[in-house]
């Protein structure tokens, strides 16, 4: 019961840091992007890759994954620089599913449907995180860590310039904003800690595979952000934490078949995010008439 | 031969997404919805007409009105009690399209608890493929595909030109407000821009259940295609969603006689990626500001 909660736990540290992330672009910037699962995916697959075959350090994996999420990211800048609104949502969502092509079928590096078996645990001076617990602490530092950058950045002046561009782009950039820096970096920010997630993720599963990176992962993620509220800074967690209980009550309850617990959890979380849109846009921490704006 | 092959099968696939981005760019371009449950209409479509002609064995004209009644039905009652809400207190776009999003989810998982997570196809003596020459198999239903795209698109054109419906929905698409003025609801026109964009789709979910059959979760796809052609071909430009419809149906077969299948899908979206980077206007969009 214990390792089932501490798994839970853990599984719920990641999401929350990739909502958090995702809502940094999200509600901050008003970039909505569809391909967040990609850049976890990719640091899941840098890191899998160097602790196989290189070094099982967390530091040089977590770098590494942040580094080349973030690099990789400027695919995504690149739309958000040129684009808004409906027509940036569908870049992102062709980003996704090329990036899901390649996932599979880039073999030799993502070991293709199969993907990558027997990633070891990692090590930092000296410590083997093998135990479950100690790998929880871990997830859970980590995720105090993002949530302290995205607070420190959305509160200081780089957040009020991205809060400027999202409420109007003209306007922040006729009181001299670089508008297209701000966005590049937020994108590179957001990218850079996805990828720090999908590090311990790949850590910790040991085993990593494309069905996780998927545009349902991407849905999933911007259900936690909405959900919890866009925009807000602890809506994410809050949203994490509920998408990440519901599968868990389901099973406590004795009358739904269990072969449709899948089912029946996804039509829930659609049927919450179609209700809540109707009735309250700003989500559950967000307030009620906050709008968001496209 | 592989190339009259796969030209052949271009042109297949390429006028079912005609038909499937037409529905789409229909309802975008004029309410500026962003309608992703347009693959969950697509889906309920062909299930119904599935459940009705395979399973009921009542026949084909039943089962495809039937299909078009259930997908006309959706398409309004979405409008109606979802959007109509949302529009309400002016959610933006993103507002909107989550919710549509959540509507496909939930159609999505109700079809794989009714019909099953596999795949399911309508057997027909037209979908047998026969050698034209050799080498290249064409089934008849490929020609009754074609004919049904133009057919459609003609119904349509007639509609949106001649009719004084169709001037107001073209009306509803230029200006709303302006409309207003004029003693026309754009609420009202709104549900039969949705009547007709959902009943679109039908022909092709009928003619995909003969061919490549259905599953549960193809909405998904269904929706990246419906928005890669309107995007491709211009918001608002119903020659537009067709060209690009027909366009990346081409580029998504003929690609095969240089890569793997699995790279196909890949192919399309590369294609949407390079219009919005460098023609986000479309190939006849006007150019749009940002």
């Amino acid at each position: 019961m214990l390792a089932y909660l501490q798994n839970i736990a853990v599984l719920f540290c990641i999401n929350a840091m990739l909502a958090l992330t995702l809502n940094f672009i999200m509600g901050y910037a008003g970039i909505f992007s569809l391909a967040h699962a990609i850049f976890f995916g990719v640091g899941a697959y840098a890191t899998a890759y160097i602790a196989m075959y290189g070094t099982d350090s967390l530091l040089i994996c977590m770098a590494a994954s942040a580094l080349i999420s973030a690099l990789l990211s400027m695919a995504l800048a690149l739309p958000a620089l040129r684009v808004r609104g409906e027509y940036f949502v569908a870049a992102s969502m062709g980003l996704q599913v090329i990036g899901v092509t390649i996932f599979s079928e880039w073999k030799s590096i993502t070991g293709g449907l199969g993907g990558m078996i027997g990633i070891p645990r990692p090590k930092l001076f000296g410590y083997v995180f093998n135990n479950d617990g100690m790998f929880l602490i871990l997830a859970f530092v980590m995720l105090l860590i993002v949530i302290g950058i995205t607070a420190l950045l959305v509160r200081g002046s780089f957040g009020r310039s991205l809060m400027a561009i999202r409420d109007s782009e003209s306007a922040a950039q006729s009181y001299g904003k670089h508008v297209n820096a701000v966005k590049t970096i937020s994108v590179a920010v957001s990218a850079g800690l996805a990828g720090v997630a999908g590090s311990l993720y790949a850590f910790y599963m040991s085993f990593i595979n494309v069905e996780s990176f998927m545009l349902e992962t991407s849905i999933l993620l911007m259900a936690m952000v909405i959900i919890g509220g866009t925009g807000t800074l602890f809506g994410p967690v809050v949203g994490a934490a509920l998408l990440m209980s519901l599968p868990a009550a389901l099973t406590y309850l004795p009358f739904l078949p269990p072969s449709e617990l899948g089912t029946i959890q996804q039509i829930i979380y659609g049927l919450a995010m179609v209700l809540l849109m109707m009735f309250r846009p700003g989500g559950l921490v967000g307030g009620r008439s906050r709008e968001k704006s496209a | 031969m592989l190339f009259a092959q796969l030209l052949a099968n271009g042109l297949q696939t390429g006028a079912l997404y005609a038909l499937i981005a037409a529905g789409f760019s229909l309802i975008f371009g004029m309410t500026r919805i962003f309608h992703a449950a347009h693959g969950a209409t697509f889906t309920i479509a062909g299930f119904i007409f599935y459940e009705f002609y395979s399973v009921l064995h009542w026949g084909w004209p039943i089962a495809a009105i039937a299909s078009a009644a259930a997908a006309g039905l959706f398409g309004v009652l979405l409008d109606r009690f979802v959007y109509a809400i949302i529009q309400r207190h002016e959610g933006s776009f993103f507002t909107v399209f989550v919710a549509s999003f959540g509507a496909a989810i939930v159609v999505q998982n109700l079809i794989s608890i009714f019909f099953g997570r596999g795949m399911v196809t309508v057997t027909t003596p037209l979908s047998k493929s026969i050698e034209l020459m050799p080498g290249l198999f064409i089934a008849p239903i490929s020609g009754i595909i074609i004919l049904c795209a133009v057919i459609s698109f003609l119904i349509l054109q007639w509609l949106l030109t001649r009719t004084n419906l169709g001037i107001a929905l073209r009306a509803l698409g230029e200006n709303p407000n302006l409309i207003e003025v004029y003693g026309l609801t754009p609420r009202r026109l709104s549900q039969y821009v949705f009547l007709i964009g959902s009943v679109l789709v039908v022909p092709a979910a009928i003619l995909t259940s003969a061919t490549s059959g259905l599953n549960p979760s193809m909405g998904n796809h269904i929706m990246l295609i419906s928005i890669a052609a309107t995007i491709v071909g211009g918001v608002g430009s119903l020659r537009g969603a067709a060209v690009a419809g027909m366009l990346l149906g081409l580029a998504e077969n003929l690609c095969l006689a240089v890569i793997d299948p699995q790279w196909s899908e890949a192919v399309t979206f590369v294609i949407l990626f390079l219009f919005i980077l460098f023609r986000p206007g479309g190939v006849y969009g006007r150019a749009i500001v940002s």
